[in-house]
């Protein structure tokens, strides 16, 4: 079945490429003018903050509670206590984690308060990860001039299924990946990873006579951990 | 006739002219009050936020470079995008219009023997009648965005490419939802309706294998796909299911993947007035335990090629659809979207869609401006829209030169007798005299004529004439003529 329909593509395909070529006569010669065409575009905009990093870490915290997530600081001593209380006062008991949870976050007794229950995902099926409340994980990147998280989905980071059915995200950021801006992340990762999920705030529409509802289906609570590492 | 609930024709070819359209629309005040609702909101968060941001107009000018950049290159990066994005497993397909894109996704379905789709919101899939098409071939399309539930469940039309459902208030999202979704005891309040919304979409996107998309912005350097969006709908359908086609024009293309600095930054403060909106995701190909493991992309032409090809036009292909100008307009902001005759509308819309229909349909949509520039002045793309329907409007025009029947139309006849008049000094004297003979007739005391027979009643419909005065500025001149002339000549 596959070789029929790839093979009827090749003639739409060399007709817009044509038609397009023939509408772009001004377009670069060759690969090198394309390149310095592309190097001679004006990017004037702030590239890099202003802020001093305590300013950063500030601006990032106010501008995620403005989305209604909620936000504690911690250092990394006391951060398996601060996950335990977050968890505690959830009001959830079935928890997941992606498989590279880092182990000093798991080893805690703290992470074993009665009651709940916990789930690495090791290949979750979808309707288990679908029955579980909770989600705990890491993050790539924080930007604090949108109040905006970066999950690159690596094994601390999880699946992205994993972070999206249940109701409650729990995202553990380091101080030291707080940038200001958004060409300043552009900046960190310039080999981007294949999957990327930018969060800011708990998902939401304004469908209906634009009235802001928080959380329509993605997890509608986020809660974020900033852990005050040394930078 | 102009009854409210006139069902709006949304197909260019089939719609009727924007001045008849907007009819029904002026006098559904319902309607108005949604609109303008809606529009205000979203225009003052998006300039609360626009004026915060000291680099917006350093950002709108290299969002505009880049995206002619693109232009210009389009062929290279496309390439390059199908390329890498098969590279990474994806299956690039290539339509060279609104028929060829629909057979094409029809196809992929077949093989999936998929019955049932769900489909996060895209405009190019409206704008090729995807849905209908499927339906008809019997594959259930469900939408997921909250706007696009509504409209689907209550067999509304889109009016505006953001927030497709802003003409419709929250007791008609009720009545909608109750009536499609068997819930007697729903309330208009807005939590409630998304609540609804939630439950009903949950068990379709854990159980619909298949899932169409649509892309904000597809990258040359890594053959990967972004998507911007509020609800987490998207997310869902573009983790949960087996197969994933996604729909995209030609031109929606960025060389790199930096490149997103400038448009993300750009798209949410414009389209929502969100410094983000809460969720982008970017995905490449497919990846192994993660997400559909079977990815098309379809690369939809439809007249997009030609539009390149025009100097002054091309730039309509920058567009990143925030929908920013039809906020801004004062003719969309009275007559919202249906008036329009089309998915597009606005001043993007006015551009678009006669391009679109290669100017064999739609030709009175260049004319739905005022050409106050409001469009230009929000794009964050900078595309000179007002000089674009100029443009079209002259090329209307030069199509109106050919036929017979111009030479009946009053217009054609009032500005062909006006060119006589002004030509000569003589004529145009007698003119005034006539003229004034004439409309004193129809002149009130008050010196206004209110009310006028045949064709200037258009303009007497909705507002006065003053009439003309008795004395024309020559009779004055010539009678001060007979006193000594003071200038220096
Ligand atoms: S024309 Fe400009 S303002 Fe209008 S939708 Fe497109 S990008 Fe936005």
């Amino acid at each position: 079945m596959k070789a029929p329909l790839q093979s009827r593509q090749q003639i739409p395909r060399q007709r817009i490429l044509e038609r397009i070529r023939a509408a772009t006569l001004d377009c670069a010669q060759d690969p090198a003018m394309r390149e310095e065409a592309y190097a001679a575009l004006p990017r004037a905009y702030t590239r890099h903050g202003q802020l001093s990093a305590e300013a950063r870490l500030k601006l990032m915290i106010e501008r995620l509670r403005e989305y209604d997530a909620e936000v504690v600081e911690t250092t990394p001593e006391a951060l398996p206590d601060a996950i335990a209380a977050q968890l505690a006062a959830s009001d959830k008991h079935s928890f997941l984690a992606p498989p590279g949870t880092p182990s000093e976050w798991m080893v805690t007794a703290a992470w074993k308060i009665s009651g709940l229950e916990w789930t690495i995902d090791h290949g979750l099926a979808t309707a288990e990860i679908e029955q579980s409340e909770g989600v705990v994980t890491a993050a790539s990147c924080g930007i604090a001039d949108s109040g905006t998280i970066v999950l690159h989905h690596s094994a601390s980071e999880g699946r992205r299924v994993l972070s999206l059915l249940p109701d409650w995200h729990l995202i553990i950021l380091r101080a030291s990946q707080v940038v200001e801006t958004l060409p300043e992340y552009f900046a960190r990762f310039q080999q981007p990873s294949g999957l990327v999920t930018w969060i800011s705030g708990p998902s939401a529409t304004a469908d209906i006579e634009m009235t802001r509802i928080k959380g329509v289906h993605g997890p509608r609570f986020l809660n974020v951990i900033l852990v005050r590492d040394k930078s | 006739m102009n009854h409210p609930a006139t069902h709006p024709v949304m197909d260019p070819r089939l719609a009727p002219t924007f001045p008849k359209a907007a009819l029904p629309v002026l006098r559904n005040t319902q309607l108005r009050k949604n609109v303008e609702h809606a529009t205000d909101v979203i225009q003052t968060k998006r300039n609360r936020l626009v004026a915060e941001k000291a680099d917006w107009q350093e950002l709108r000018t290299a969002a505009s470079a880049l995206r002619a950049h693109v232009l210009e290159n389009l062929a290279t990066y496309l390439e390059q995008f199908e390329e890498r994005c098969t590279a990474a497993g994806g299956t690039v397909h290539w339509a060279s219009d609104a028929a060829e894109a629909r057979a094409i996704i029809l196809d992929i379905l077949r093989q999936e023997q998929a019955s049932e789709v769900i489909k996060i919101k895209t405009m190019t899939s409206a704008e090729i009648q995807l849905n209908p098409f499927l339906e008809a071939n019997g594959v259930s399309a469900f939408e997921t965005d909250l706007a696009e539930i509504i409209l689907q469940l209550g067999g509304e039309e889109p009016s505006h490419i953001v927030v497709p459902a802003l003409h419709v208030n929250r007791s008609q999202v009720r009545e909608i939802f109750a009536r499609r979704m068997g819930l007697k005891n729903l309330s208009d309040d807005p939590k409630e309706l998304t609540n609804a919304a939630r439950t009903y979409l949950r068990q379709k996107f854990l159980a619909i294998p298949t899932a169409i998309s649509g892309a904000n912005f597809l990258i040359a350097e890594t053959g990967s796909v972004a998507v911007v969006e509020s609800e987490g709908n998207g997310r869902m359908c573009l983790t949960l299911p087996r197969t994933m086609i996604t729909l995209a024009g030609i031109e929606k293309v960025l060389p790199r993947f930096q490149d997103l600095e400038v448009m993300l930054q750009l798209l949410a403060r414009s389209a929502t007035g969100e410094r983000m909106n809460p969720y982008t995701s970017l995905w490449t190909g497919v990846t192994a335990g993660d997400g559909p493991q079977s990815f098309h992309v379809v690369l939809l032409d439809n007249e997009r090629s030609s539009i390149l090809a025009k100097a002054k036009q091309r730039q309509t292909l920058k567009c990143i659809r925030c929908a920013a100008c039809m906020n801004a307009c004062p003719v969309y902001r009275q007559t919202g979207g249906h008036a329009y005759g089309s998915v597009y509308p606005g001043p993007i819309g006015a551009i678009l869609t006669p391009q679109l229909m290669q100017m064999k349909f739609a030709q009175s949509l260049p004319y739905a401006s005022s050409l106050c520039g409001a469009c230009y002045e929000v794009c964050p793309v900078k595309i000179n829209i007002p000089d674009v329907l100029l443009e079209l409007r002259a090329q209307v025009v030069n199509q109106e030169r050919g036929r017979a029947a111009r030479y009946f139309d009053p217009m054609y006849v009032g500005l062909r007798v006006a060119n006589l008049l002004f030509a000569k000094a003589w004529l145009f004297h007698v003119a005034q005299r006539l003229g004034r003979i004439g409309l004193g007739l129809y002149t009130r005391k008050d010196g206004w004529i209110h009310s006028l027979p045949g064709i200037g009643a258009k303009w007497t419909q909705t507002r006065d004439l003053r009439g003309l005065p008795d004395e024309s500025f020559h009779e004055w001149w010539a009678k001060r003529g007979s006193q000594p002339g003071k200038e220096g000549k």
